[in-house]
């Protein structure tokens, strides 16, 4: 089920208060999870097969490693583990993909192959709890962590139900140790996680769904060809609704789990506030960013080799990481542009090696990395490469007859919730919204909390699903 | 307070940095994260919910004061979900009823409780607005389960063109997930029932959107639909009254019609050989669909509803009588009623042009359940009313 929606508020209200009831620990921990479960079957019941094949293979796998006396032996295990997660990721996710490339290229040859139609729906999540449960074996082949304790605590952390679909992307060792001991959220940590929840949701269904999501919608779907100012608009627009989108589900997962008592970490740090694209990649979906780096950009070589390896194992981890969003080539190039920017970045770095940039040139570098972020959005968005052409055509000036698409309304919008949006993150870049918080009037907070609220019932959203799940 | 566990040196580590405020696995590579920190900041948590809830529920409050000051009513939501749930009707025993399937005027104009007294049975309406009912057509001619009787409303400009506003309603009921059934059945309790201002015409966007926006130059300003009906629980629909007794909500309706109608063809329309060929397509996905239904023994019939004024004009401009319905029956070989050729279903005044109020409603369907019985589907189907209702 999605936070954004009605089923989740009453499922929600169940757990707490099945979660407050005076049970033992491990009772709690098991109607965790069952309810995490609930949660995923409540999609697409046969799925969780997938989910329980992950669940299984991991745990095995590490406790091989464990009692392997051999290196090769504990290798084969970490293969195994390697091997299964990404074969039903690969099958599921990029099945059809691989499919079609190799038809192309079929008949780019010559050969008029046709495969068999296949219907391969994609499992909700499956994306992100691979990588938790593929984090568990590694960290244990890498000797970073040892493995759960027991097989509940383990199972828990794979699938407790506020990260499992769409994270953050927790490792074994920010969770499991939460689950050895038993946690009760206080009253003022289940008030705080509410008012998480609010604001999440308020981002999801007020700002991303209700007023951006059209926006971008008028000018990538419609076909249309788009002016300056339209592609500018629906683009920023695209901007804002993804992080709204995304953060937002991001804040209501935490805001979730610590009204049950438990803590998960930041997945956003103001990311359109960042200067330069490493900084942006330290702010934007960090849990993503931090796993590729540490089990991807790391193993192949990171830093510590060659240049020519660096900008290779840079390359590679953007372009996988790009791929890792959809199973398409424009996901593909919006890696690779990221992959880009960051080593020239990065030579830019060695060649103005003792440059200290003032206030404004800061701003300066801040919006243009901003508007750099821009041009990969829209790789992100379309759905094929000649709109991608069209927008980005529109965006530099190539259409300048073009007709307007977009209503003074829309416009509008975009001005004051992206413009707000990126004012926001330069006053919060260094600070935390809890810092923040403390320092607010609590009728300020009450006004604001209330007001969300009631924005997010009003806004009638019908529970579209978050633009993560579709990874 | 915390909910996580950070050591001393990474706390004051990050106290002392200036461009984090916060560390994260951002921060740490190579390593195994530890228990994240989460604060609570130090405010009266207790007070502050207490307030914002006072605050919410006065806020709703007014909201749907405002609402039901407007002239609405607590009604079901026309969602995919409600759909599904009829539609699921027949997979589920009830595939040898008689089925409604069209655009807003089989939706608003044929009464379930009159056709129910007339013909002794309750028929499932899958009729959905601004949409060719032929993606619906085309399931049901798919779905074996389905043996009964099909009307298939024919409103011209959204037959013959294909246009599917609510296009993806069909997907959505095979793809249904058991949360979205859920959701749908707490809204039909919890909310539906209860509250005016859940409506997609009362949505924040909705009500931000049709503001007066000054019109971007080179851009028409174009009106979106507003809200054009009520609906009871199983999908039976009729004409909301402020269309009918407030003139001026009335005009707009009149007016954002005058738009659609007046404006330029889409461009798949756009010329005499694209219309032709549109027509043409619509008319053979029907014809496809009904030898599938007709090789399962399902009876189709087609009924033109009445319309008026400005809307019939254009209806008979761009889709005129001799080159679509005319052209459908005699390609379909299934039988039809048009309005024009029954006096009882003539005559009726559209406040809008396009759908007839309530009590004409309910007299166009007891007269169109009365034809049916007497000329087009067996008479044992129909339990004949001698009464106008």
């Amino acid at each position: 089920m999605v936070f954004n929606s009605l089923t989740f508020v009453v499922f929600f209200a169940g757990v707490l208060a099945l979660h407050s009831m005076p049970l033992r620990w491990t009772t709690r921990k098991i109607n965790l999870l069952i309810a995490s479960y609930i949660f995923y079957t409540a999609w697409n019941p046969p799925f969780v097969i997938l989910l329980w094949i992950s669940t299984v293979v991991d745990w095995y796998a590490a406790q091989g490693m464990v009692k392997a006396r051999r290196e090769t032996a504990r290798h084969a295990w970490m293969v195994l583990s390697v091997v299964a997660n990404l074969g039903m990721l690969g099958y599921f996710k990029y099945g059809q993909f691989l499919l079609d490339n190799f038809t192309a290229l079929m008949a780019a040859l010559g050969v008029a192959w046709q495969p068999p139609h296949s219907d391969i729906v994609l499992p909700v999540g499956i994306s992100f709890y691979t990588f938790a449960t593929m984090a568990y074996t590694l960290d244990v082949y890498l000797r970073r962590a040892q493995p759960a304790r027991n097989f509940l605590d383990y199972a828990l952390f794979v699938t407790f139900f506020p990260h499992l679909v769409a994270g953050p992307i927790m490792r074994p060792t920010e969770l499991v140790p939460q689950f050895e001991q038993p946690r009760r959220a206080s009253a003022d940590q289940l008030r705080f996680g509410l008012a998480l929840m609010t604001l999440g949701l308020f981002n999801k269904i007020v700002l991303a769904d209700s007023l951006l999501a059209p926006i971008a919608e008028k000018v990538y779907d419609a076909g249309k060809i788009p002016g300056a100012l339209d592609a500018w608009a629906a683009t920023l627009a695209f901007s804002g609704q993804i992080f709204c989108d995304f953060a937002g589900y991001s804040t209501t997962a935490i805001g979730a789990a610590m009204c049950l008592g438990f803590a998960m970490p930041d997945n956003f740090r103001f990311p359109y506030a960042a200067i330069g694209f490493s900084d942006f990649w330290r702010r934007w979906h960090i849990t993503l960013s931090a796993w590729l780096r540490d089990y991807l950009y790391i193993p192949l070589g990171g830093n510590r080799h060659s240049a020519q390896r660096t900008y290779a194992a840079l390359m590679t981890t953007m372009l996988l990481g790009g791929l890792w969003h959809g199973a398409n080539w424009t996901f593909v190039v919006w890696g690779g542009l990221h992959g880009l920017y960051l080593a020239v970045e990065r030579v830019l770095r060695a060649r103005f090696r003792g440059y200290k940039p003032g206030p404004l040139a800061l701003i300066a570098f801040g919006l243009l990395t901003y508007a750099l972020v821009n041009i990969t959005w829209v790789f992100f968005r379309a759905k094929t490469f000649g709109t991608a052409w069209t927008v980005l055509g529109g965006m530099f000036g190539a259409h300048a007859a073009a007709e307007p698409i977009l209503s003074t309304f829309y416009l509008v919008c975009v001005a004051a919730i992206v413009g707000g949006l990126v004012v926001t993150h330069w006053f919060m870049r260094a600070r935390t919204l809890e810092g923040v918080v403390a320092r607010v009037h609590p009728a300020a907070i009450c006004a604001v909390w209330g007001f969300l609220a009631f924005a997010i019932v009003i806004a009638q959203g019908e529970g579209s699903a978050f633009i993560y799940f579709q990874f | 307070m915390r909910t996580g566990e950070h050591s001393a040196d990474e706390q004051a580590r990050y106290l002392r940095r200036g461009d984090y405020a916060r560390v994260t696995a951002a921060d740490r590579p190579g390593v195994a994260q530890p228990v994240p920190l989460r604060e609570v900041p130090v405010q009266p948590w207790g007070r502050i919910l207490l307030g914002a809830c006072v605050l919410f529920v006065v806020l709703i409050g007014a909201w749907e004061w405002h609402w039901r000051a407007f002239g609405a009513v607590p009604d079901y939501y026309n969602s995919n979900a409600e759909w599904a749930q009829q539609r699921r009707r027949i997979d589920n025993g009830e595939g040898n009823k008689t089925v409604l399937i069209g655009s807003s005027r089989t939706l608003f104009d044929v009464q379930l409780p009159v056709w129910e007294r007339q013909m002794g049975e309750r028929p499932i309406q899958l009729a959905m607005e601004g949409t060719s009912p032929l993606p619906v057509m085309e399931d049901l001619a798919a779905d074996s389960n389905f043996s009964g009787h099909l009307l298939v409303g024919v409103s011209s400009d959204l037959f013959f063109s294909g246009f599917a506003y609510r296009g993806d309603v069909v997907p959505y009921f095979h793809k249904q997930t058991p949360s979205q059934r859920a959701g749908n059945w707490l809204s039909r309790t919890l909310i539906e029932p209860w509250f005016a201002f859940f409506d997609s015409d009362f949505a924040l966007a909705a009500v931000l959107k049709r503001q007066d926006w000054p019109t971007r130059h080179g851009l028409p300003d174009r009106l979106d639909v507003r809200k054009l009906s009520v609906s009871e629980a199983d999908r039976n629909t009729y004409v909301w009254d402020k269309l009918v007794n407030d003139a001026d909500y009335r005009a707009l309706a009149q007016h954002i019609w005058a738009q659609h109608l007046d404006g330029p063809p889409p461009p798949s329309l756009n010329t005499p050989e694209k219309l032709q060929k549109t027509i043409d397509t619509q008319i053979q996905r029907a014809v496809d669909a009904l030898a599938k239904l007709r090789a399962r023994g399902v009876q189709v019939l087609f009924v033109r509803q009445p319309n008026a004024a400005h809307y019939l004009e254009f209806d008979n401009k761009v889709f005129p009588r001799a080159k679509t319905w005319d052209v459908l029956l005699a390609r379909t070989g299934a039988p039809g009623i048009h309005f024009e050729d029954y006096p009882e279903l003539r005559g009726f005044d559209p406040p809008e042009w396009s759908h007839l109020k309530r009590a004409d409603a309910e007299t166009y369907t007891a007269a169109l359940c009365r034809i049916i019985a007497r000329d087009v589907w067996h008479p044992d189907r129909a339990r004949m009313a001698d009464s106008p209702h």
